[in-house]
Formats: C-alpha cells, sequence, structure tokens
C-alpha cells in the first residue's frame, strides 16, 4: 500500500516536472486529476512556470520533508503562543488550530506567489467559492449541532461565532493571497517592460549593425570594386592623366564610405561630398553615357541626416536607371527645404519605373534598405517616394527638419 | 582562315582594354565588331557571324546571358563579367569560359588556347550550353528586362497603342520598326534590334536580321530551294524570307 503510494507520488512528481519544462507534455498526462492538473501548469505564462519549476527542483525529497517538517514546527509554536494569549482555548486546541489554518496559508502563499494571473483574473470567482464554503460550513455545523439536540434558540448564537471564526480564517488566507498576487502582478508587469526595452534596444542595434553591414558590402560589390580598378589600370596603362584623377575620386569615395560606417548621422555637405565623388568614378567609367548635377542650397550643407540614404539612392539610380539605359542619362541630386522638412531628390533619366528590376536575392533592394533605416531613426516622421520622372525615375526622401 | 570576333562591353575603357589585350594576345584573330549593349550585339552577330563573342553579361538592353542564349552553338561564347568566383563555377562545367573583369593577360591567354582548341573542333549541339545559362539566370538576378504588352506606334497623325500579340510581323526599316497587324500597319522609331528584347522569344521568333513573326501568326513555312525557306503569314499577303541562321526553327 505504501509503496504503490510512494510510486504513485514519484510518478506524478516527475509528470509535473516534465509538463513545466515542456507544456506539450501535458496532452500525454492520463486522464482526469492529473491532466487537469498538467493542462493547468502548461496553460502558465513561461516566465512564471520557469519560476515554479526552478522551485519545485529546489523543494523536493528530502528538502521538501524538512521544510513541511519546519512549517509545522513554526505553525505549533503559533498555536502555543495563541493557547497564552487566550486562556480560553485549550493548548491541543490552539496547535491544532494553527496548523489547520497555516498550512491552507503556506498553500495559497506558494500557488499565489507563482499563479497570481489566475487569482488576479477569475477574483469574482473565488470569491463566490470562499462565500459558497462559508455557507456550506454553516449549514453543515447548523445540521450536526441540530442532529445533536441543540435547542432551536441557542442555535443562533453558535452559528453568529462559527461564522465569524470561518471568517476571520478566511481573511487570515484570503487577504495575504490577494496582497501578494497583487505584488506579483506589478512586480512582473515591470520584468515584461523591461525585458520588452532591453529586447527592442538589442533589436535597434542589431538592424543598425545590419544596415551599416549592407553599405560595407555595397561598396565592395565586385561590380563596383573591380570595373572601377580595371579602368583604373586601363588608364594607367595607356598613361593617361586621368588615371591619377580616378584614383583621387576613387579614394575620396572609399574614404567617405569609411566614415559613413563609422557614424550614424553625417552632414548633407559630407555626404553629397561622398556621392559626388561616386559619381566622378561612374562618369568615368560610363563615358558619355551618364551626366551628373548636384545642387545643395548653402544654408542646408550642415542639416545631419543618417548616413548611407543618400548613397543608395543615388546608386540605385546608376544600377537601376542609368547603365539599363542604351542612351544613358542624368541624375539629379538635390536638397531642399520645405515647410518643417527636408526633400532629398534623386533623379534619373534611365528606364524608369516600368523596368525596377524584381528585388535582389540577398536582402532586397537598396530601397528597402533606405525605408528601414529612416524608419528607424525617425518613426514615421520621414518617408520615401518613388515617381515616374518620365524619362526615368524620381526618389523623393523627406526627413523632418526645422528651419534656423 | 582568320578567325572572327565580336566584343559586346559597355563600359568604354573595358572594350578598349579588352581590344588591345586581344591584339597584344591574339594578333591573327579579326575584331568585327564592338558593341556597346547586348542589341547592337545581337544584331552585329546576326551581320557578322563571328567565330567568337566575348560578351559582357551585364549590359543595357539584351543581356550578355540572352544574346548568348540566342547565339546558341552559332559561335564560341567568351563571357566576361565581374562576378566573383562562387556566381561563376557554373562556367567551369560549360562549353564556354569565363574572364573574370578586369580581365588579365595571363587568364587571357589560357582562354584563348582553350578557344584555339574548341575552334578547331566540329562545334557542340549547344546542350551544355543550355542547361549552363538556365542556371546562370537563377543565380544572376534582375538580368532580364521586361517584356512589354503595349507598343506606341504613328499611325499616319494618330499615335496608337497597339497590342504586341495583336502584332502579325516586325520588320526592320533602317533606322524605324515597320509593324504589321491584321488591318493596318505602323512605324516606330524604336529600331528592331532594341524592340527584340522586350518581345517574348517563345512567342515571337526572329526568322531573319530584319524580321520577327507572331508564332501564332505564322500559316506555313515552305522550301524555296535546299538552304532558303520562306513564311507564310496569316491575314498578310506578305512572304517573310527566312535566313540562314535560322533556318532550324522550321526543321521538322
Amino acid at each position: 500500500m505504501w509503496r504503490r503510494l510512494t510510486n504513485w507520488y514519484r510518478e506524478w512528481d516527475e509528470e509535473y516536472l516534465a509538463v513545466l519544462a515542456q507544456p506539450e507534455l501535458a496532452a500525454q498526462a492520463p486522464a482526469g486529476f492529473r491532466r487537469c492538473f498538467a493542462e493547468k501548469m502548461a496553460q502558465m505564462p513561461l516566465v512564471q512556470r520557469q519560476q515554479l519549476l526552478a522551485f519545485s527542483l529546489k523543494y523536493r525529497g528530502a528538502r521538501l520533508y524538512w521544510t513541511l517538517a519546519a512549517l509545522a514546527l513554526v505553525f505549533s509554536v503559533c498555536g502555543v503562543i495563541l493557547h497564552f494569549c487566550s486562556e480560553s482555548i485549550g493548548w491541543l486546541h490552539a496547535i491544532v488550530l494553527a496548523n489547520a489554518i497555516g498550512f491552507p496559508l503556506a498553500a495559497a502563499v506558494v500557488s499565489a506567489w507563482f499563479d497570481y494571473r489566475r487569482i488576479i483574473h477569475d477574483s469574482r470567482k473565488h470569491l463566490l467559492i470562499i462565500l459558497g464554503c462559508l455557507l456550506a460550513q454553516t449549514l453543515v455545523v447548523a445540521g450536526v449541532m441540530w442532529a445533536s439536540g441543540t435547542p432551536f434558540e441557542a442555535l443562533g448564537g453558535r452559528l453568529v461565532s462559527v461564522l465569524k471564526g470561518a471568517a476571520v480564517g478566511m481573511l487570515v488566507v484570503g487577504v495575504p493571497v490577494m496582497i501578494i498576487s497583487v505584488m506579483r502582478k506589478r512586480q512582473s508587469e515591470a520584468m515584461n517592460v523591461r525585458l520588452q526595452r532591453e529586447a527592442e534596444q538589442a533589436k535597434m542595434a542589431r538592424e543598425l549593425a545590419e544596415s551599416q553591414l549592407r553599405l560595407l558590402r555595397a561598396q565592395i560589390e565586385p561590380h563596383f570594386l573591380f570595373n572601377t580598378l580595371g579602368a583604373v589600370q586601363q588608364l594607367a596603362q595607356q598613361g593617361a592623366p586621368r588615371a591619377a584623377e580616378l584614383t583621387g575620386n576613387l579614394i575620396d569615395f572609399l574614404r567617405s564610405s569609411m566614415r559613413d560606417m563609422r557614424s550614424e548621422q553625417v552632414s548633407l555637405a559630407a555626404e553629397f561630398g561622398l556621392v559626388e565623388s561616386y559619381l566622378k568614378v561612374m562618369q568615368v567609367r560610363l563615358g558619355e553615357r551618364l551626366r551628373f548635377g548636384l545642387q545643395l542650397p548653402r544654408a542646408l550643407e550642415q542639416v545631419q541626416l543618417p548616413t548611407m540614404i543618400l548613397l543608395t539612392l543615388v546608386e540605385n539610380a546608376i544600377k537601376h536607371g542609368i547603365e539599363p539605359a542604351l542612351r544613358g542619362g542624368e541624375v539629379t541630386v538635390s536638397a531642399q527645404a520645405l515647410e518643417g522638412a527636408l526633400r532629398i531628390r534623386v533623379q534619373d533619366g534611365g528606364v524608369g519605373m516600368s523596368t525596377l528590376p524584381e528585388p535582389d536575392g540577398g536582402g532586397g533592394t537598396g530601397l528597402e534598405n533606405v525605408r528601414h533605416r529612416l524608419r528607424l531613426v525617425y518613426g514615421d516622421a520621414a518617408s520615401l517616394r518613388l515617381h515616374d520622372g518620365d524619362p526615368g525615375l524620381i526618389a523623393d526622401v523627406i526627413i523632418p527638419h526645422a528651419q534656423a | 582562315m582568320q578567325p572572327t570576333v565580336l566584343i559586346a562591353e559597355d563600359e568604354p575603357l573595358m572594350r578598349e582594354r579588352l581590344l588591345e589585350l586581344l591584339a597584344q594576345c591574339w594578333p591573327e584573330a579579326r575584331v568585327v565588331l564592338v558593341a556597346e549593349n547586348g542589341n547592337d550585339a545581337w544584331d552585329g552577330f546576326l551581320e557578322h557571324e563571328p567565330d567568337v563573342a566575348f560578351l559582357d553579361i551585364r549590359m543595357p538592353g539584351l543581356s550578355g546571358l540572352e544574346v548568348a542564349e540566342r547565339i546558341g552553338s552559332m559561335a564560341q561564347v567568351v563571357f566576361v563579367t565581374a562576378y566573383d568566383q562562387y556566381a561563376v563555377d557554373a562556367f567551369d562545367a560549360g562549353a564556354v569560359d569565363y574572364l573574370l573583369k578586369p580581365v588579365q593577360v595571363e587568364r587571357l591567354e589560357r582562354a584563348l588556347a582553350r578557344l584555339k582548341a574548341k575552334l578547331a573542333q566540329p562545334p557542340s549541339d549547344g546542350a551544355a550550353m543550355g542547361e549552363l545559362l538556365r542556371y546562370l539566370k537563377t543565380a544572376l538576378p534582375g538580368m532580364r528586362q521586361e517584356r512589354s504588352k503595349w507598343i506606341k506606334a504613328s499611325v499616319g497623325r494618330q499615335v496608337r497603342v497597339i497590342d504586341v500579340d495583336e502584332v502579325l510581323f516586325f520588320q526592320s526599316d533602317t533606322r524605324y520598326t515597320r509593324i504589321v497587324l491584321r488591318d493596318y500597319e505602323a512605324l516606330v522609331r524604336t529600331p528592331l534590334k532594341d524592340l527584340l528584347g522586350t518581345l517574348d522569344p517563345e512567342r515571337f521568333w526572329q526568322i531573319h536580321r530584319a524580321t520577327v513573326v507572331n508564332v501564332n501568326a505564322i500559316l506555313a513555312a515552305e522550301r524555296i530551294d535546299a538552304e532558303r525557306m520562306q513564311v507564310l503569314v496569316k491575314g498578310s499577303a506578305e512572304k517573310l524570307a527566312v535566313s540562314r541562321t535560322f533556318v532550324h526553327l522550321f526543321r521538322e
């Protein structure tokens, strides 16, 4: 008998720990009480479930028995104190009473600590259960007393005192449970907020790093670097003075790119400089097929904007507008202050909207990167829009800008 | 016999470099055409029928891959590309060679040695080439021009928007293209070689350097003599000549 009981307990204990670790195992528990219990455990939120698992693993086996014994001792001491405080209660009665209140209280505190959500969520249900218990208790006591022949007049007074005792007991258990539940809920909400903020910060940092990595990758793209070096080689072999000029522009471009990669914001003047060196390099390579113009008003030179955005748009204009166009075209880059905003426009006279290519296999087009970066920095306050330039394409970036 | 060569490359300095290197490493070859884009390359190929084509992969108009696809086994193709090793590993398995940009002398010499060996052999059936091109098209995205559904053309003083499906055939008229439909014909200012890339090659067959015909409009192809054929078109009295290059389209 004893062996069966301990076996059953060990089995149930292992099942319960397994469900805490892997909630999907709940469905495998034997039907009835154990299934119901396992499903309750499985429904707990992850964090509480893991806390409960850690708690259960800590208070297992011998440790559990020692703890229970220690609690029994503490409650018994409380009972003895109660006996000395109120002589009317016999010391045996007091000890039994203290343990009878103490153990449910301990159990309630533990369940409130780990499953406070359900207690708060179903507080009305719990209140009804408590009232129901009180009523049932009263009826039982009344029935027992009536059966044992207590006179009807004496019944009322005894019942009131029974009710009082029960109410005190409920309060002793209920109030700490509610207090603990509310406290734990607050604590967990604060933790959730903190975790969420940390996750968001980590995500932002990662996305920023990724977008800068993409910038780096764009610069060391074999097409750009090798074709440019090929052009340098050819010019150098011909002994053309343009070789030195092209190399100079390439150096400017690479140096500005490195600077962009290290910082998050850059002045419009610096970014226009980067774009100019890029376009000069491309002009040597593409010859007559590329013409370009840059318009940056003096007043806007020191306006800050996120790195990479302007260059990506210009690269896109070259890659998808000018290079595929049989006769090439002109790229115009301009900045203009609007009311409360700044508009940066990249216009190309290339092949235009109808032949926008499919997104590249790796990580989407540059435009997606730009949109993403704008959202990271400005939220909904900035935008990137494409219009048909007829011929070619116009890309407009609008960012917030307070006029000085 | 002096081998003939076509070069297609959109960047001027790269063109010059390849020309100079070829003159240095393969002086007996004769460069018959230097094209700046894919459309000119294919048009020039039909005109000159060279033995070897050096094609840049990324070019305006038809891409190098599309030109190679049209050339098939009619010539030896060498791709010139800035794509790195991972993308071009496939070349090693195929019948063609590739050169990484910027082209270096030693590598070009090796490619030329292989090329000369190939030129001495009878031409292959081009099956390996087809396989390779299919692979490259999936490996190198964004290379295909968009197909147009509509063509704007002037008819007298009107501008008409023509559904390409209704076109019977296109015919090159120097710098213009004549578009023939069932009820009328129109002229567009775009040369045929530039229209070609925007037409679906499955539905519009090029049968001559100057003629592209809608497959659905073909009534019959008839033999004139051992080498020449002509195409009869539904809804048109004109007979369209099929050049020797394209006779294979009508072999049973």
